[in-house]
């Protein structure tokens, strides 16, 4: 449905440059991101705000990046949901038809539909300024939707609410995109919120998209340092390539040992060049230091700092023989079990080399699949 | 002395340096003379003419400081730095300078052209119109510029992808938003209009049941030595103006509670 191509965008002294980025029909596709990465830069530039420096935006294979924006055929809630303060709820709604003076059959049933989904009816006669996060959030959301857009565009739309309403509006967006077959780029720096409602997931930083493909893929394969780092990977090792054979990439890396052989990925990684190891804090296992290893198990013996989170803990591992410290996730109870809460003695690191994943040192030794 | 105190007897000095001014007047105020200012046929024309005159010269100005503000407070052009800067030209130039500086533009060539082939402004209700004119533009594109950067522009882009035109988008969502701002630019413009003197004299000059404004009357009344009769205009000016004043103010604090 929008296909990005090479998009170069300025705003001020930052570049947003070289996006491609591409969203199929029907797909809800999240571009994540810290503060300044240039998010909303690419959305002003879909958005027709900003225009490109050099590039193609294309949507339903239409270019639409010269169009301006009431002819491109989009919805779009902004972070602070831009509802109009000196109209009501049900003027807010019918804003677009009164905008392009369409006939109450032509937009009436889809936007009673949404009133009902959404659970706004009784809102109609309100002003925005009297309503709650959640209700603003709805009336936000059916506003744009009921201008059956071929793309809804979403910036960071429940930044403002707290984690429990946020939970409900992302059900409520899940069932709302099934219903009405969304197309939807969503704009976060939420990584929960991406992985919630996407099935793709592109990361932006300084500018670059650093890495695009399927929720899972990035979730558990970073394809670059900045990357990993933004989705809050601490646990990274120095290595060096030693060689590559079929679907496996061998690295020497001394804090685990020596020699790891781990899963190559869709990219190539030349003998010599220094690279990153990387491993989910989740990934990593707990083991009985008095047990064999498991198969494709490096096993580390150390020291514990657990700090209880209810119901989880977060847990820093202190390898005995090097420098190294890992950071895990594991339940309450199963860091009871193993006495961490105690120090831990007798207790091992389990980390399984199919969990490791790669990054090149520098952004420019991964290119291929990246 | 606490923070509170010393900040709140500032603004009572303030109160007092003003009110004591208007205060004063009452030492020379005589009903009689006011009552035969009131009834003068002179002075009658002279609040007319200041009357109309300003609010002439305050639409025309809006008329033009309102698209201005808004490119200022929405769009980045070339000269858009030198634009603002140069809002505050009437402010930094003396009122008598900027008459003059109107003068000798009308005794250039161009000048000349104008007065000859578009209007005639020198001594006429044209100059009056335009010396006000020149002299409030600055202030309306400042308070109007002010009045649309508080209109979020994010609320413009929401109407555009809603189908409005730019157009719709600015008559329906930003214009009714920063309503309040454009209202009390008028007032205010129009009482700094009310009041202007050292343009106008120099422009129009001050010919009786011609071109005589409002100050330019309080002004040979004072030069006549007429003490009374200066009073009474000046109660009439300030009257005018302080109810002008008082309404942009009111206008001005609705929109902050809003």
């Amino acid at each position: 449905m929008l296909e990005i191509e090479g998009l170069e965008v300025h705003a001020g002294d930052f570049v947003l440059r070289d996006i491609d980025l591409a969203v199929a029909e029907g797909e809800c596709h999240a571009v994540l991101g810290p503060s300044g990465s240039g998010k909303s830069t690419l959305l002003a530039a879909v958005l027709g705000i900003r225009t490109p420096v050099r590039g193609q935006i294309r949507l339903a294979g239409q270019e639409i990046g010269r169009l301006p924006t009431e002819q491109r055929g989009l919805g779009y809630v902004p972070q602070g949901l831009g509802l109009f303060p000196h109209l009501s709820v049900a003027e807010n709604l019918a804003y677009s038809a009164r905008a392009r003076r369409l006939a109450p059959p032509t937009y009436r049933p889809l936007l009673d539909r949404l009133v009902e989904i959404t659970g706004i009816g009784a809102l109609l006669g309100r002003r925005p300024a009297t309503l709650s996060g959640g209700e603003r959030q709805r009336v936000a959301l059916v506003r744009a939707l009921a201008t059956r857009p071929r793309l809804v565009l979403l910036d960071e739309p429940f930044a403002a609410l707290n984690e429990s309403l946020r939970r409900d509006l992302w059900w409520l967006l899940r069932s709302l995109g099934r219903d009405q077959g969304l197309t939807v780029l969503l704009v976060t720096h939420d990584l929960t919120e991406a992985f919630f409602l996407a099935e793709r997931i592109g990361v932006l930083v300084d500018g670059r998209l650093e890495q695009c493909g399927a929720r899972e893929e990035v979730f558990r394969r970073p394809a670059t340092l900045a990357v990993a780092r933004f989705l809050g990977i601490k646990n990274l090792l120095p290595g060096v390539v030693r060689d590559g054979e079929g679907q496996q990439l061998r690295v020497d890396c001394p804090l685990l040992g020596g020699v790891v052989s781990l899963p190559a990925g869709d990219s190539r990684a030349v003998p010599g060049s220094r690279v990153m190891l990387g491993i989910r804090p989740e990934a990593i296992a707990l083991r009985d230091a008095t047990h064999p290893p498991h198969d494709g198990e490096v096993v580390l013996t150390g020291r514990f700092d657990v700090n209880d989170l209810g119901a989880e803990a977060l847990v820093h591992f202190h390898h005995e023989a090097s420098p190294l410290v890992l950071e895990l996730r594991v339940s309450g109870r199963v860091a009871q079990r193993f006495g961490l809460f105690e120090g831990g003695a007798g207790t091992a690191v389990g980390l399984p080399v199919e969990a490791l994943f790669w990054v090149p040192e520098t952004r420019t030794l991964r290119t291929a699949g990246t | 002395m606490s923070l509170r105190r010393g900040t709140v007897a500032a603004a009572l000095v303030v109160l007092a340096l003003y009110g004591g001014l208007i205060a004063s007047l009452a030492w020379f105020l005589d009903p009689e003379a006011l009552a035969r200012a009131l009834t003068s046929e002179r002075v009658l024309f002279s609040i007319r003419l200041s009357l109309f005159a300003a609010t002439v010269a305050t639409l025309l100005a809006l008329l033009l400081a309102t698209p201005a503000a808004y490119a200022l407070s929405r769009y980045s052009f070339p000269g858009k730095e030198a634009a603002e800067t140069v809002l505050e030209f009437p402010i930094i130039v003396s009122p008598a300078a900027l008459g003059a500086i109107l003068l000798i533009f009308f005794n250039n060539p161009l000048g000349e052209w104008v007065q000859e082939s578009v209007a005639r402004f020198v001594f006429t209700f044209a100059g009056i119109v335009l010396a006000q004119f020149v002299t409030i533009l600055g202030v309306a594109v400042r308070m109007l510029k002010a009045a649309f950067d508080e209109v979020p522009a994010e609320l413009e882009t929401v109407a555009r992808t809603l189908g409005a035109s730019p157009a719709h988008a600015f008559r329906t969502v930003t214009l009714p938003l920063a309503k309040r701002g454009l209202v009390a630019a008028f007032i205010l413009a129009w009482a700094k209009a009310m009041g202007e003197f050292g343009a106008t004299l120099m422009v129009a000059g001050t010919m009786a049941m011609r071109t005589e404004t409002l100050p330019i009357a309080i002004f040979m009344r004072l030069a006549s030595a007429d003490i009374e009769g200066t009073v009474a205009l000046i109660v009439v000016l300030v009257t005018i103006g302080l109810t002008a004043l008082h309404t942009a103010r009111r206008l001005l604090q609705g929109r902050v509670d809003a």
